[in-house]
């Protein structure tokens, strides 16, 4: 049986939870079976967060090296950290520009690498690589900690999802309380052009 | 419903028909605590953030002895504080059900060691129970109320963090309240009543008697599970989440029929029965199973008296290593292994080397805006002003996220051990004429140090402490703590201000002060390095992401770096290193990101040539 596999890579605080939650309840929703695992131990202090997802008949959530479908990055060098590990060879992988310079970054210990390089290296794994600044898109849409249904809406346009982008919108109006909803369909919304236009 | 692993164990306490619940926020035990908290009201039960997590668990032992149930949950290291009445009511016996979670941490995700407590309940004739995912978490507790009646036993549910935080569909039941009185039993508990002698000696027969009759019934339990259909020549015991990487293991190299599998969900008693069946019925078997061999020693044990030709596999004949977290590729190559194939090794290793190489590994640090951070960068001052060198002093931290403070650029924080031990360990220094610092956080104040602080005063050692407020367990997501002056549901209680305890038990210099001032920060560190005897400064700040949290969905106003004054020195980064500061290689220039910028001004503080200002200056 098919099984989708999304591998969510980010920092702490950029709302990756929220993305993976809404996905899961949309599969729920339509009677698939779902699995989510996240790794955050203390993410709040800026540590690196990841989230798998798998959709289908699956045990556990956890996904084998190289056998993620999509990567979706809501960092740069987090993107392509996880990428490299979990995106099967030709797997779709979206990425936010946006780089999160950590502490040792900022205080002087180690560089932060150049995006060419770390998307090259990442295209060691797939050539089907989407780069945007999904922060800046959020931006527009009212508030960069919108920057999660940005990247939502990006993978809801592609195919990797067993639905699209009108189930996902249903049920952000279901699950996201009212006052909160014009920002994150906006943001989405922006998203999903994004990823259109890139094509 | 779609639903965590420690949300479901909330769920099934509550089909259960609890009447009171107790715990200490600790990753990844901390969101059963949270959603008790959330519901508690509406449920009309009794939920607490106790001081630690033996008062938690005295509370509910409390309660089950006037015929209640309840449920007390900690991370894995919370219940070594809770052992000494863990043990206690498993000699003396519950009467109302009792379930502890004990939420294991296997490869240490958030914790300072990976401590495996299915010993604790083996040591203490406590009977466990693994779930594999949030419906067995929801199904499991609800049985372990039943068999904690039964038995009159608290039971462990044992979680490991990956299926705390797992989440899933779950199908749920019928929400419970039981409307039992509340009476002490005078028969079971009360040394008057049932007799000194009787209650207090030789209650491990009683103990060891009760263990042997669940170890019969967990042999048709439906919480172990053997699917075999006898022309197998390999099993598995697969224990807990494990059983999920073994299931999709055998999925993927289609090999179902080759193997057969017992989902155990009882690790302590050991079905023995149950897996005796397996070890006769093949000739090699996989014991799976997180962090320790502890299933795996006693199927050892076992396979000794049934068939010693069997083959085990598993961390104690080394193919699968002595500790850590299991990961899907190791348990798919040892089962390839046994069924005689070979896997290819991990496709990615190469690439993988080349990104660790490229990219930094993301340490952790305080949040932007963290008190803190100001709080450490001050104490360094007044250090190398009083003593002449940071180093002459070794600081010795604690539990929470100033824990932290060793992590560059501060890089000012020697040892931490566990909750409150920054005061003993520092006292015993002091009394071998080592100067120390003790750098404690106000949750983990209450939780463990007063004891070791009234120590300080009774011995007339000459310590010095410094507690880090900021007003929350903040690591464990802003629970209240005894100064909150807020209890777990957010009722209004009265405030306990750590330096009235601190004066109360005797500390003569206590001083409390603004962690955002460096100045008047630096000048109380000064003061207090210069006293003789017990000192303390309180460094009080609210914890900055819960501020933003108490203003939402206002944002305070961030910070910005005048380009024409800066001089792109880096002090700032260099020295306080918050995570919304950056540096622009081609202007030279600092830069303040304002999505990240808390707006505590702290930086501007630290500026030399004052290039740093709020945007509404």
């Amino acid at each position: 049986m098919k099984i989708t596999r999304v591998v969510i890579a980010g920092v702490g605080g950029q709302g990756t939870l929220l993305a993976t939650r809404l996905i899961a309840e949309t599969a729920i929703k339509h009677g698939l079976n779902v699995r989510i695992g996240e790794t955050y131990g203390m993410a709040q202090r800026g540590g690196p967060v990841m989230g798998h997802i798998q959709i289908g008949e699956a045990y556990s959530p956890q996904i084998r090296p190289g056998e993620a479908d999509a990567l979706l990055g809501f960092e740069l060098a987090e993107a392509t950290r996880r990428g490299v590990t979990y995106l099967k060879q030709g797997g779709l992988a979206i990425v936010n520009s946006k780089k999160i310079p950590p502490v040792e970054v900022i205080s002087g210990i180690s560089k932060y690498p150049e995006e060419g390089e770390l998307i090259k290296l990442l295209k060691s794994v797939s050539s089907k690589i989407v780069v945007f600044d999904a922060t800046s898109l959020a931006g527009k849409a009212g508030d960069t900690i919108a920057t999660n249904m940005v990247m939502l809406g990006a993978l809801a346009t592609s195919d990797v999802l067993p639905f699209g982008e009108k189930e996902i919108i249903a049920m952000m109006k279901e699950s996201i309380p009212a006052r909160f909803l014009e920002l994150n369909t906006k943001a989405f919304k922006l998203g999903t052009e994004a990823f259109r236009e890139s094509k | 419903m779609l639903l965590m692993g420690n949300e479901s164990i909330v769920r099934g306490a509550l089909e259960a028909g609890i009447r009171i619940a107790a715990s200490y926020p600790g990753t990844p035990a901390s969101e059963i605590g949270n959603t008790f908290a959330e519901v508690a009201k509406e449920m009309g039960i009794h939920f607490e953030w106790s001081t630690n997590e033996k008062v938690a668990f005295e509370v509910v032992y409390g309660a089950s002895m006037c015929n209640q149930r309840g449920m007390v949950s900690m991370k894995h290291v919370g219940l070594n504080v809770a052992l000494d009445i863990m043990e206690m009511a498993a000699l003396r016996g519950v009467k109302g059900g009792l379930v502890f979670v004990s939420a294991d941490d296997p490869s240490q995700h958030s914790s300072g060691q990976e401590q495996d407590q299915r010993w604790l309940a083996k040591q203490n004739c406590v009977p466990a129970l693994e779930p594999s995912d949030p419906q067995d978490a929801k199904d499991f507790t609800v049985y372990a109320f039943e068999l904690s009646e039964k038995y009159q036993l608290p039971v462990m549910l044992r979680t490991v963090t990956r299926v705390s935080h797992m989440r899933s569909n779950v199908k749920l039941g019928k929400l419970r309240r039981l409307e039992r009185k509340a009476e002490f039993d005078f028969e079971r508990f009360s040394y008057v009543v049932a007799g000194f002698d009787e209650l207090f000696y030789g209650r491990e027969k009683e103990a060891n008697e009760k263990i042997a009759k669940i170890k019969v019934e967990f042999d048709t339990s439906p919480l172990n599970k053997l699917v075999m259909t006898g022309k197998e020549r390999v099993g598995v015991i697969a224990t807990g989440q494990t059983y999920n990487y073994v299931m999709d293991a055998l999925v993927k190299m289609g090999a179902k029929d080759k193997v057969a599998v017992i989902k155990l969900g009882t690790s302590n008693p050991l079905p023995e029965r149950l897996i005796s069946k397996l070890l006769k019925g093949v000739d090699k078997v996989l014991i799976t199973e997180e962090p320790d061999p502890f299933v795996e020693l006693h199927v050892k044990a076992l396979a000794k008296d049934v068939n010693p030709k069997v083959e085990l596999y598993g961390r104690m004949n080394g193919k699968l290593p002595g500790e850590g977290e299991l990961m899907p590729l190791m348990v798919d190559s040892v089962i390839a292994e046994m069924l005689g194939e070979k896997l290819p090794p991990n496709p990615r290793a190469e690439v993988e080397k080349e990104a660790k190489d490229m990219i930094f590994g993301r340490m952790l640090t305080v949040c932007a805006g963290c008190p803190h951070r100001s709080s450490i960068y001050a104490l360094k001052r007044a250090v190398k002003a009083v003593k002449g060198d940071i180093h002459k002093v070794i600081i010795n931290g604690d539990i929470g996220c100033y824990g932290l403070a060793w992590a560059p650029p501060m890089s000012y924080e020697d040892t931490y051990f566990c909750m409150g031990a920054s005061l003993g360990v520092s006292q015993g220094m002091s009394q071998v004429g080592v100067d120390t610092i003790a750098w404690i956080g106000d949750g983990t104040f209450f939780h463990a140090a007063i004891p070791a602080l009234m120590n300080a005063v009774q011995t007339k050692t000459n310590i010095k402490v410094v507690v880090a407020d900021n007003s929350v367990t903040a690591m464990t997501g802003f629970q209240p703590n005894p100064q909150s002056g807020k209890t777990a549901t957010g009722e209004p209680t009265v405030s306990v201000p750590i330096e009235t305890i601190a004066r109360a038990v005797g500390v003569e210099h206590v001083e409390v002060t603004d962690a955002y001032d460096i100045k008047a920060t630096e000048a109380a560190f000064k003061r207090m390095l210069q006293t003789e005897g017990v000192a303390m400064v309180i460094s009080r700040r609210v914890c900055a992401t819960e501020a933003i949290r108490r203003m939402r969905p206002k944002r305070s106003v961030p910070y910005e770096v005048n380009e024409s004054k800066c001089v792109g020195c880096k002090l700032c980064l260099l020295t306080f290193g918050c995570p919304g500061l950056s540096f622009d290689e081609e202007k030279k220039k600092a830069i303040i990101d304002p999505t990240i910028c808390m707006g505590c001004g702290v930086c501007a503080q630290v500026c030399n040539v004052g290039c740093i200002h709020g945007m509404d200056e």
